[in-house]
Parts: structure tokens; C-alpha cells; sequence
């Protein structure tokens, strides 16, 4: 039984991989783009569960790192003439090398107070954007030389998409998943354990503002222009947010179910209604808050759908029941 | 540089931060949230001030009545609907939820208002002379009304029976349930007290400054910063931190324009968490 799962599992994740490496040729341009978009938001919001599904920080300020990648690998393309493939593995660096000072100061608050500051400094890095406009270009924002093929792109984001499924199944499956999920529960609790709370915090924060640094860099190719505004987006945290939580926070699978079922209403909306858009975000969020705090994934749990995730917990459980006995 | 002028400019800004600050700091006190859509409620109320006023053409004084108390029915709608529900839930909860609320307000308030600016241009018009510096009446009274507020909030929960069952409820709301405080019925005024705090800062805000529905997001931020300066949960660290940005902010604007003068706080804000994070008076608690 548990064999044809496994067997199962990995079957509908080949079949997705092929997928997505045929999808370019059979799909049309609408196809590549709107894929581009999901998986751009997919990456934000397995980075995002790192942080605040695993640790439990609520992090508004993810954007924040989207839009300094935006800058960095704008500024590298448009100065410099960097390829846009290296200039997103430079933003990726400079989302982290700005995220350790930042989680240093930053993560000695907790939950609210750690929101709060996050959301502020966003606003203020995007008040940067907008001020120094001799470097910045402010308001007017920098036009990029278009892309002639959307291709690459879309691959480059599929592969790390690829990636941070891969290291998300990892870290649930290991040890430090289960350290994390011990400071989301009681941090003081863990730090008396024995776990390094503070450097695991710094660690997640660092780790999860990587891809999202690069993802802001390429997004700013994808798109071909970039300005404040659009690089510091609080929609682009409120979605990513929102897919976690519909998804499910803290679970492997959470994210993907979240992206790609808000992705598609997204665009429905925004094809039908784009002035109520952003609204209806924001009561999907509030309807999952209230009705389904635990997500999609957390459905399928219960009607047996999905496995419940976490085999190495069950494995100590069951060490921990046979020491007993 | 006119520093009489920056001063006075910077301390009349910083009374309305110091409304909301108190206010934020009062819910947070007592119910543990974070009120992300309180900027929000605030603009929403200066953007109906600015339709009462001139749509209705109305006196400027009905809006001050009926306005704070609008927002208090909200705030006691949001508190039955949402936030009654996800007591005892994870804190993530309640910041997304609020989180969530500010961004349908920002918007429901862009469909019915529209983006762009208004304002009361004809409400408590002139200066009067202060210290040698020109000074509009409309900030001098917004400033007073708001720090003469912050402080009957701050007296009233010192000095009264209803004050002294909302503090046993912030400290220990097992005991206080025990000694017969209806802590439920306590949440509910104060969420609705704080939101309607909200909503006098924005009647206020109204005759004083441009008014548009993103206005709550630019309030929200720095009213932020001035709880983690002021220390969170102390009123008088609220007050004294709001004037001080308040200063802060109209020098940094002077100094290095409007953009990067609004990020200085933010810088400030920073510093304290590093080095003071009790807040600067350090009389708030240990975030």
C-alpha cells in the first residue's frame, strides 16, 4: 500500500515535470506568460512558507526583497549590459546579502511586532526606489531591452520552482523542519530545548528572501519595465500570502494547491472585474482566516487524498512507543 | 534653516500620529491585534468628512459627531464578525485577517471615492502667529483635539472603573474574568473605542491635509513606527515618540525632501529596536 503511494506520488510529479517541459512548445504565448506569472508567485509562496508557515513570522515585507532583486538585476541589465540569467543569480546574492543585517535587527521582534517593522521598512525601501531617482530613475522607472522569446525565462523560473518544492519536501522531512515548526509552536519552549533559535530565524529569513530577490529580477525582464510601484507591490505580498494560507501553511504541497487555484481566479477577476480585484483578495484571505485556517492540503488530509506529510515524526513516535513498551 | 517653523510644523504632524498611535496601542493592549486596517479607517473617515462637508454641505461639527461614531458601529462589526471568531487562534491569524480588511477598505474606498485628492479647504481657514511662525488653524485645532483625546483616553484608563477593567483584562484576563469583568463585553468597547479614535484622527485629518484613500497606508507605517519608539503599550512613550517623529520627519523632509524625510523614521525606528527595544522612555513591554 504504502509502496503504490510512493509509487503513485512520483508518478504525478513525472508527469507534471514532463509537462511543464512540453508546455513552451504546445502552448500558446498566452499560455507561456500566464505560466510564467504562476510559477514567479509559486516561488514566492514556498519561500514565504519557510519563514511563515515553518517558523511562524508573519512576513509582510517579502516584497521588499522582490523589489531590491528587481532593482539590482534592472540596474545590472540596463548599466552594465549583464545577461538577464546572471544578473537574477546577483539579485538572488543581494537579497541575501541585505537580509542578514536586516533579520539580525528585525527578527529580536516577535510576531506582531516583527509584521509591523517588516511592513514598514518596505514602504521605506520603496520610498529609496522613488527618492533617489539618479540611480533608480524614480517614478519614471527603467524600460528594459524586451526579450525577444519568453522561453528561457519561463524555464530558468520552472527549474527553481522545481527546486523549492524539492528543498520544502526536504525540510519536512528532516529535523530542522521539525526545529522550526518548534519555534513556530513556543519559541521559548525551543530555545530551552536547546535548539538555536535565533540562528535558525536568521537562517530561514536569509534563505527565504534568496528566490525572491532573483524572482523579482526576472520578473522585471518578464515584464520589461520596472518602477516602485510595480517592484514593491504590497499585492504581489498580499497574493503570495494568501496562496500560502489557502493552500496551507507549514505543508509541502500548500503552496502549489494555493498558487495555482488563486492564479487561475486571479485571472478571472482580473479579466472580468479588475476593479474589484485587489478587494477579493482580500476576502479570499478573510474567508480562508475564518473557514479554512488550515488550508486546502488539510482537506484532502482528512478525506485521505493527500498523506499526511512528516513520516520521520511518525518514525520517532513510533521509536518513542517501542521504548516504552 | 527656520527651525522655529520645523518645529512647530513637525509637533502639530505629530499629534495625529499620537491619536493613533494611542489608539493602535489600546487594541493591541487589550485584544492582542494588531489593527493593520486602522489607517485605513482613518481615511475612509477623513474621505466621509470631506463628502459630509462639501457633498452634503453640512456643518463641519456633524462630522464630528457622527463620523467617530460610524466608526465605532464598524468597529464593533469587525469585532463580531472577525475577530470574536479567531480568539485563542495563532497571532498570524488575526495580522492576516486584519491585513486582509485593509486591503478590501483601501479599495471599496477607491470605488466609491475615487483615487485622486480632496479636501476642506474652506473648514477653520487663516493662521494665527505662533512664536513669530505662520500657523494654520486647521493644524493648530487638529493638533489640539488630538493630543487632548490621546490624553482623556490615557486618563480614562488610569483613573476610571471602566479603565481599571480594561488594563486587568490587557495583564490577566483569567483573573479578571474571575473577579466578575465581562472581558467579552470589554473587548468589544474597546476595539470599538480604539476604531473610533481612528475615526476622529481622520475627522481631523480632513481639513488639514490632502485626503485620498491611500492615505491610511502612509498614516498606518509611521504610527507604526511610533509604538516600537514609543515602546509598545505605553501611552506616554506614545505620545512623547509621535511628537518626536513628527519633528523628526518635517526636518528629514526639509533636509532631503519629502521622499527619503518620511524614511528617516524608519532609520530611527531601526536604531531603537537595536539598541532600546523597550522603546525610548523604555517603559514598553519586551517585544
Amino acid at each position: 500500500m504504502n509502496r503504490m503511494k510512493k509509487v503513485n506520488s512520483l508518478g504525478v510529479a513525472g508527469v507534471a515535470g514532463v509537462a511543464a517541459l512540453v508546455l513552451p512548445f504546445i502552448g500558446s504565448d498566452y499560455t507561456v506568460s500566464f505560466s510564467i506569472q504562476l510559477l514567479i508567485f509559486l516561488v514566492l509562496a514556498y519561500s514565504w512558507n519557510w519563514i511563515g508557515g515553518y517558523a511562524g513570522y508573519t512576513h509582510f515585507g517579502q516584497v521588499g526583497f522582490f523589489g531590491i532583486g528587481a532593482y539590482v538585476g534592472s540596474l545590472l541589465n540596463f548599466h552594465l549590459g549583464v545577461p538577464w540569467y546572471f544578473a537574477a543569480i546577483i539579485a538572488g546574492l543581494a537579497g541575501a546579502l541585505t537580509a542578514i543585517p536586516l533579520g539580525g535587527a528585525m527578527l529580536r521582534l516577535k510576531g506582531p511586532f516583527f509584521a509591523i517593522g517588516m511592513f514598514g521598512l518596505t514602504r521605506v525601501l520603496e520610498a529609496f526606489a522613488l527618492g533617489f531617482d539618479s540611480v533608480t530613475g524614480g517614478g519614471t522607472g527603467i524600460y528594459l531591452k524586451p526579450v525577444s522569446d519568453l522561453r528561457p525565462v519561463y524555464y530558468v523560473v520552472a527549474a527553481v520552482a522545481g527546486v523549492m518544492l524539492f528543498l520544502t519536501w526536504k525540510l519536512d522531512n528532516s529535523r530542522l523542519g521539525l526545529k522550526l515548526l518548534a519555534i513556530r509552536e513556543d519559541e521559548d519552549a525551543a530555545e530551552s530545548l536547546g535548539i538555536p533559535t535565533t540562528r535558525l530565524k536568521i537562517g530561514t529569513f536569509v534563505a527565504s528572501a534568496i528566490a525572491p530577490a532573483a524572482m523579482g529580477s526576472l520578473y522585471a525582464v518578464y515584464l520589461g519595465f520596472i518602477d516602485p510601484p510595480t517592484a514593491f507591490a504590497p499585492n504581489i505580498e498580499l497574493t503570495t500570502i494568501a496562496m500560502v494560507l489557502l493552500g496551507g501553511m507549514g505543508t509541502v504541497l500548500g503552496p502549489l494547491c494555493g498558487a495555482v487555484v488563486l492564479s487561475v481566479v486571479n485571472e478571472l477577476l482580473w479579466a472580468n472585474y479588475p476593479q474589484i480585484y485587489l478587494a477579493s483578495v482580500g476576502v479570499i484571505i478573510l474567508l480562508a482566516v475564518l473557514f479554512m485556517p488550515r488550508g486546502i492540503v488539510s482537506l484532502g488530509m482528512k478525506t485521505g487524498w493527500v498523506t499526511v506529510s512528516r513520516p520521520l515524526f511518525r518514525r520517532l513516535a513510533a521509536r518513542h512507543g517501542e521504548a516504552l513498551s | 534653516m527656520p527651525v522655529a517653523d520645523l518645529l512647530i510644523g513637525g509637533i502639530l504632524l505629530g499629534g495625529v500620529y499620537a491619536l493613533m498611535a494611542c489608539g493602535l496601542n489600546l487594541i493591541f493592549g487589550v485584544m492582542r491585534v494588531i489593527n493593520f486596517a486602522d489607517g485605513d479607517i482613518l481615511a475612509i473617515a477623513a474621505l466621509s468628512t470631506v463628502s459630509i462637508a462639501v457633498g452634503f454641505k453640512l456643518p463641519f461639527w456633524v462630522a464630528i459627531l457622527v463620523v467617530p461614531l460610524g466608526c465605532a458601529v464598524f468597529g464593533v462589526l469587525i469585532h463580531l464578525l472577525i475577530l470574536r471568531r479567531i480568539e485563542g487562534a495563532p497571532m498570524i491569524m488575526s495580522l492576516l485577517a486584519t491585513y486582509a480588511l485593509s486591503t478590501i477598505l483601501v479599495n471599496v474606498a477607491i470605488l466609491i471615492w475615487g483615487g485622486g485628492y480632496s479636501g476642506l479647504p474652506g473648514v477653520l481657514s487663516g493662521s494665527l502667529r505662533v512664536l513669530g511662525v505662520n500657523v494654520s488653524i486647521s493644524r493648530l485645532v487638529s493638533f489640539a483635539c488630538a493630543i487632548g483625546v490621546s490624553l482623556a483616553v490615557w486618563w480614562l484608563l488610569e483613573f476610571t472603573r471602566f479603565g481599571r477593567a480594561v488594563r486587568s483584562v490587557s495583564r490577566a484576563p483569567e483573573l479578571a474574568s474571575i473577579s466578575g469583568i465581562a472581558i467579552e463585553r470589554i473587548r468589544l468597547m474597546t476595539f470599538a473605542l480604539g476604531t473610533a479614535m481612528a475615526g476622529f484622527a481622520g475627522v481631523l485629518v480632513a481639513p488639514a491635509f490632502a485626503v485620498d484613500p491611500q492615505l491610511g497606508s502612509r498614516f498606518i507605517v509611521k504610527a507604526f513606527a511610533v509604538i516600537i519608539v514609543g515602546g509598545m503599550g505605553s501611552y506616554p512613550g506614545a505620545i512623547a515618540a509621535a511628537l518626536l517623529l513628527g519633528v523628526i520627519e518635517v526636518v528629514g523632509s526639509y533636509l532631503a525632501g519629502a521622499v527619503i524625510g518620511s524614511a528617516f523614521l524608519f532609520l530611527l525606528m531601526l536604531a531603537v529596536l537595536l539598541v532600546r527595544p523597550r522603546g525610548l522612555l523604555g517603559a514598553g513591554m519586551r517585544v
